[in-house]
């Protein structure tokens, strides 16, 4: 029995627009309510999808393929194969699949983002508050997208541990946890951590937020630097403890324990992955520096909007960098970001991506990396890798998801249409060879939530009090005449 | 010669002093005197009766099967004799319960009762609690704490007992004649007390002291560490590590302090020992089936005691707090609408719509699965709400006696009180709910004993007044927000239980489940949820203040100039109000 079928009757599910109704939230008449209940398939993750355009992204695009998934994983890409009887067969004749789609950099299914009360937040952990029934998540399986990074927000210099998710929504959080992903954490420059746009408004009437350090981009080096010596100090006692336990000491009390250092410790130790959040090329070029000096990597540099500014450095010191494709001006420091931003990081050897940071974004993620072959020429591949392999590249799992092979993770689009064009709706949306999000069985669960809502509405404890049984004021009696 | 004594039902009088008796003109039997409140100028003076006979009621023991007609004896504030063939004694004041039904007295197993709201704060800037070196410590509360206010385990609410003459007046017209009481605010708690819901000194109140250390799940709401949901955990998380690093350092020292640097003594840690060490109760309020699991997985993490309170969605967790032995002190403020909604607002969630409806449910789902539950009353502003509301828990599948147990003697094991309170057994204290005709259906409760002395019950006028002062948010609001120099219009629902805010917020700004909720005594409040403003979604925090059925505050997103926003949600069962007028934005943007 699957723990997610007692969670079925919670869900607040939501109705998916199409992906391409660019610039809408969901119409509140079209909020019916899914439950995954029977918007999943139970293919026991065993299925063969036979005939489609494969968009394998690593290996070139194939006609008329098959590709048979066992047990979760992709185990023949080729034509004419044959799966074991019972095995769930789709038709996906004039259809294409691609890998699903990762997005670098989400606050989705989050019940917090910001731990904004100190510069250094490493201690909290986005796995704590994981809301594996937040509807935005099925929203964006209706897109396509079956991995995201939740991310702790910019509001501090260092901000907390992030999760790396597979979205199987109607889930346990625990269960949405992608095996293996190395763990992150995130870190913010400039403006937002500066709260440049936040603090210089007062208010009448009402508090107005403390400052806090830092309140620059000097300070912001300087709390970098704090933390990592003490970072580096704090190993330096627990290194010298186990050594003289493992000499045979048995007499020494082990150390406090430092939750806010123990993940800048995995940070210098290379076990955890960093994703910092940075507009400028100045800021950008601080922390690459500052991190080489401190002996670890940056895995990725998120937004980065001035980075074709300083792509071979960036390329050099071996960051990844996650952007959007054609968001700029919203502040002071993202005047000077261009569209042609990815392609010139590719150009020069940067495995870059495009994110959403959006719940609303991150349904047209493919819309998105379209974008990248008219600004600056991005081939077909190329811009798919913006949304796929180089995301799994950035989040340390591109051993398992991100291109369609032999041996990955079988986590899978199926579009009616190829995924660049405008025209193109997920059919089928696979993560692990289970069917999560299927546009057939959502339009057919439309009226059933209609119908659920209309009978919801009629219980008493819907019902405001002063109201009769069916809804309306009583009327008083007639006058005796 | 027994002095006999009319049990009348109960009239205006019940709630009267003596001295003001005379003015309400309804004194007819003299007699009667001896059950009304006896005032304290005169029971200074007289001997005030402590034996009394209950006879010819039906007495619903909970501990065996009722007794269709028997007496209960009442000496020295304990039950002396209870059964269908028991001698009344000589000095016994009579009390005819004919036509009367008697309850062990009901537990209220959460909340507040007797502490003043003054000191429910959760104040404080910044903390330790794994911010460490850049934290700045600047405690209120307990004195000498190392952590802020809301971070305080070594607070105790016998301490801070306080209750005035009518706090109890709306606890007791829902027939609860004792109460667990902590002080709601906060992550750390501190412990509770079990009480008496009586007038009197206030250390004779307690029933037990540091029943269980209480822990809520709500951010410090001052913008100090930790100010997120996020940081609730790791700073519980830390703080309870500490406090094993403490009891390490502690034993080593107590060894063999020759050679060892001193350690350094800390309250809040001392007070944790119990609590890590499994053996005091950890009260964790968690309403969601998230929050739950949340709250079971950081028991399990540091081998804690615990009990869930809230418990709203308890029945989707029901097989694991089973097998994990954990009890829920399950709220009976049942959500329901509570005005019809105003013509802008959007409509409810179906998420919402679905919770009112299987909120009654859900104790016959815990109770099917075999869960130890106790109904509590669900927070000081739904008192009158309790025994309709057990009734319809009752309607939709509890049983009777597992409904009056879940009041009674479930509380009082779940709390370890069990061998004093919860049945009607000779030696318990006597606590007495009794009703006319069957409470559960169709009776009214008419009368309490309370540490076997009567009590005058509240009349249900005085009562509903006493449960309808407290302000409660729940509700539907329609919101108008000016950020981003835009007027955007939301609607937002809100389910307050006890100090913790839940909803959802829809409209203009994204549909989203409202975070880490809470209001303060002042009514003050601070919820986050994520917004989303053109393309992006960003977490917007929320402060301000309620006043009756208006709300105005403060948004904060980061990276964004703060916006501000009002409200207003129809009175309660009232005609709805106008649409809202736009917030103004600041002049000084």
């Amino acid at each position: 029995m699957h723990r997610f079928l007692s969670r079925g009757a919670l869900l607040a599910a939501c109705v998916v627009v199409s992906p391409v109704a660019l610039g809408m939230l969901a119409p509140d008449a079209l909020i019916a309510q899914a439950a995954t209940t029977t918007a999943r398939t139970g293919t026991s993750g065993s299925m063969l999808i036979r005939n489609a355009t494969v968009l394998t992204v690593t290996k070139g695009t194939l006609k008329n393929t098959d590709i048979l998934v066992q047990n979760g994983k992709i185990t023949g890409i080729g034509t004419g194969l044959t799966a074991p009887a019972g095995t769930t067969i789709i038709d996906a004749t004039g259809k294409f699949v691609m890998p699903g789609i990762i997005d670098p950099h989400s606050h989705m299914m989050s019940d917090a983002v910001n731990e904004g009360s100190l510069s250094v937040t490493s201690m909290v952990r986005i796995t704590d508050v994981l809301n594996p029934t937040a509807v935005n998540v099925y929203r964006a399986l209706a897109g396509g997208v079956t991995s995201a990074n939740i991310l702790h927000g910019s509001a501090n210099t260092i901000g907390g541990q992030n999760a790396t998710v597979k979205l199987k929504y109607g889930e346990e959080a625990s269960d949405m946890l992608f095996p293996g992903a190395p763990p992150g954490i995130k870190f913010a420059l400039g403006e937002n951590v500066t709260r440049k746009n936040s603090n210089t408004f007062v208010i009448p009437g009402q508090p107005t937020p403390q400052k806090r350090y830092p309140t620059s981009r000097m300070g912001q080096e300087e709390v970098l630097r704090d933390a990592f010596t003490r970072a580096r100090d704090y190993k330096a006692t627990w290194d010298d403890y186990r050594s003289k336990t493992a000499k045979g000491d048995k007499t020494l009390l082990a150390p406090r324990r430092d939750l806010e250092l123990e993940p800048l410790v995995e940070v210098l130790e290379g076990k955890r992955l960093v994703h910092a959040h940075s507009y400028r090329a100045d800021e950008m070029l601080m922390l690459l520096n500052l991190a080489d000096e401190f002996g670890f990597k940056i895995k990725t540099l998120q937004h980065g909007l001035e980075g074709y500014k300083i792509a071979s450095e960036i390329a050099k010191l071996g960051a990844g960098l996650s952007t959007f494709a054609d968001s700029w001006s919203y502040k002071i420091e993202a005047y000077d970001a261009i569209p042609y931003n990815v392609a010139i990081l590719m150009r020069h050897g940067v495995v870059a991506t495009i994110n959403s940071d959006s719940d609303e974004r991150i349904r047209r993620l493919n819309i998105d990396a379209a974008k990248l072959m008219r600004y600056g020429g991005l081939t077909e591949d190329e811009a798919l890798r913006t949304i796929t392999i180089n995301g799994a590249i950035q989040l340390g799992v591109e051993n398992k998801v991100g291109s369609i092979e032999v041996g990955k993770d079988a986590d899978l689009g199926i579009w009616n249409a190829h995924p660049l064009s405008v025209y193109a709706n997920v059919d089928k949306t696979i993560i692990d060879g289970e069917v999560f999000f299927d546009r057939q069985k959502d339009i057919a669960m439309r009226a059933e939530k209609e119908k659920e809502r209309a009978e919801l509405e009629q219980a008493d404890a819907n019902k405001a009090p002063g109201a009769t049984r069916r809804g309306v004021i009583t009327p008083l009696p007639e006058m005796p005449q | 010669m027994h002095e006999l004594v009319a049990f009348a039902p109960p009239k205006e009088y019940y709630m009267e002093s003596m001295q003001r008796r005379a003015l309400t003109g309804v004194m007819a039997v003299p007699i009667l005197l001896a059950l009304t409140a006896i005032p304290e100028v005169l029971s200074a003076q007289r001997a005030v009766p402590s034996t009394y006979a209950i006879t010819n009621a039906r007495i619903v023991p909970v501990s065996q099967p009722p007794i269709e007609k028997g007496t209960i004896v009442i000496r020295n504030g304990l039950i002396a004799s209870v059964g269908a063939n028991v001698t009344v004694p000589a000095d016994a004041r009579l009390v005819d319960g004919t036509g009367l039904t008697v309850y062990p007295g009901f537990i209220d197993s959460y909340g507040s009762l007797g502490i003043p709201s003054a000191a429910q704060g959760a104040g404080g800037r910044g903390g330790r609690g794994g911010g460490g070196a850049q934290a700045a410590t600047a405690a209120t509360g307990a004195a000498n704490s190392a952590y802020p206010a809301g971070l305080q385990p070594e607070i105790r609410a016998q301490e801070l007992l306080n209750p005035d003459g009518d706090s109890f007046t709306a606890a007791h017209g829902a027939g609860f004649t004792s109460a667990l009481s902590a002080q709601g605010a906060g992550i750390f708690q501190g412990t509770s007390a079990l009480i008496n819901l009586t007038d009197g000194d206030v250390n004779a109140l307690v029933v037990k002291p540091d029943v269980a250390q209480h822990i809520g799940f709500t951010p410090l709401r001052n913008g100090g560490y930790p100010n997120s949901l996020m940081g609730v955990f790791s700073s519980l998380r830390q703080i309870l590590l500490d406090a094993q690093h403490y009891r390490d350092e502690q034993a080593a020292y107590s060894r063999n302090p020759r050679g060892m640097q001193r350690p350094e003594a800390d309250p809040s840690l001392a007070a944790l020992q119990d609590v890590i060490a499994g053996k005091e109760p950890v009260v964790m309020f968690a309403s969601s089936q998230r929050e739950i699991e949340r709250a079971l997985d950081l028991a399990k993490e540091f081998g804690l005691k615990p009990i869930i309170a809230g418990g709203s969605e308890a029945y989707t967790v029901a097989a694991r707090l089973k097998a994990e032995g954990v009890p829920v002190l399950l709220s009976a403020n049942f959500p329901r609408r509570t005005a019809a909604p105003s013509a802008d607002a959007d409509p409810d969630p179906i998420r919402v719509l679905r919770e009112r409806v299987e909120a009654p449910k859900s104790p016959a789902k815990l109770q099917a699965a075999g869960v130890r539950f106790a109904l509590q009353s669900g927070g000081s502003n739904s008192f009158n709400d309790l025994i309709p509301n057990v009734r319809r828990a009752i309607e939709n599948g509890l049983t009777t006696e597992q409904a009056i147990r879940s009041l009674t003697l479930q509380p009082a094991e779940i709390l370890g009180v069990a061998d004093r309170l919860g049945s009607i057994e000779t030696g318990k204290i006597a606590n007495l709910t009794i009703s006319r005709g069957d409470l559960m259906t169709t009776g009214r409760i008419t009368q309490l004993f309370i540490d076997g002395k009567p009590v005058a019950m509240p009349s249900p006028a005085a009562a509903a007044a006493a449960g309808n002062n407290a302000f409660s948010a729940s509700g539907t609001w329609t919101l108008s927000v000016n950020v981003d120099g835009a007027d955007r219009t939301a609607t937002l629902s809100i389910r307050q239980e006890g100090t913790r805010l839940s909803g959802s917020l829809q409209g203009m700004l994204g549909s989203a489940e409202i975070q880490n909720g809470s209001v303060g005594a002042d009514s003050t409040f601070r919820f986050t949820a994520p917004v989303t403003l053109k393309e992006g979604t960003e977490e917007a925090t929320f402060s301000g203040t309620f006043e009756n059925n208006a709300l105005k505050g403060r948004l904060t997103i980061v990276g964004h100039a703060p916006g501000i926003f009002s409200g207003t949600r129809p009175a309660r069962g009232g005609a709805p109000p106008p649409r809202t007028p736009p917030a103004k934005p600041s002049a000084n943007r």
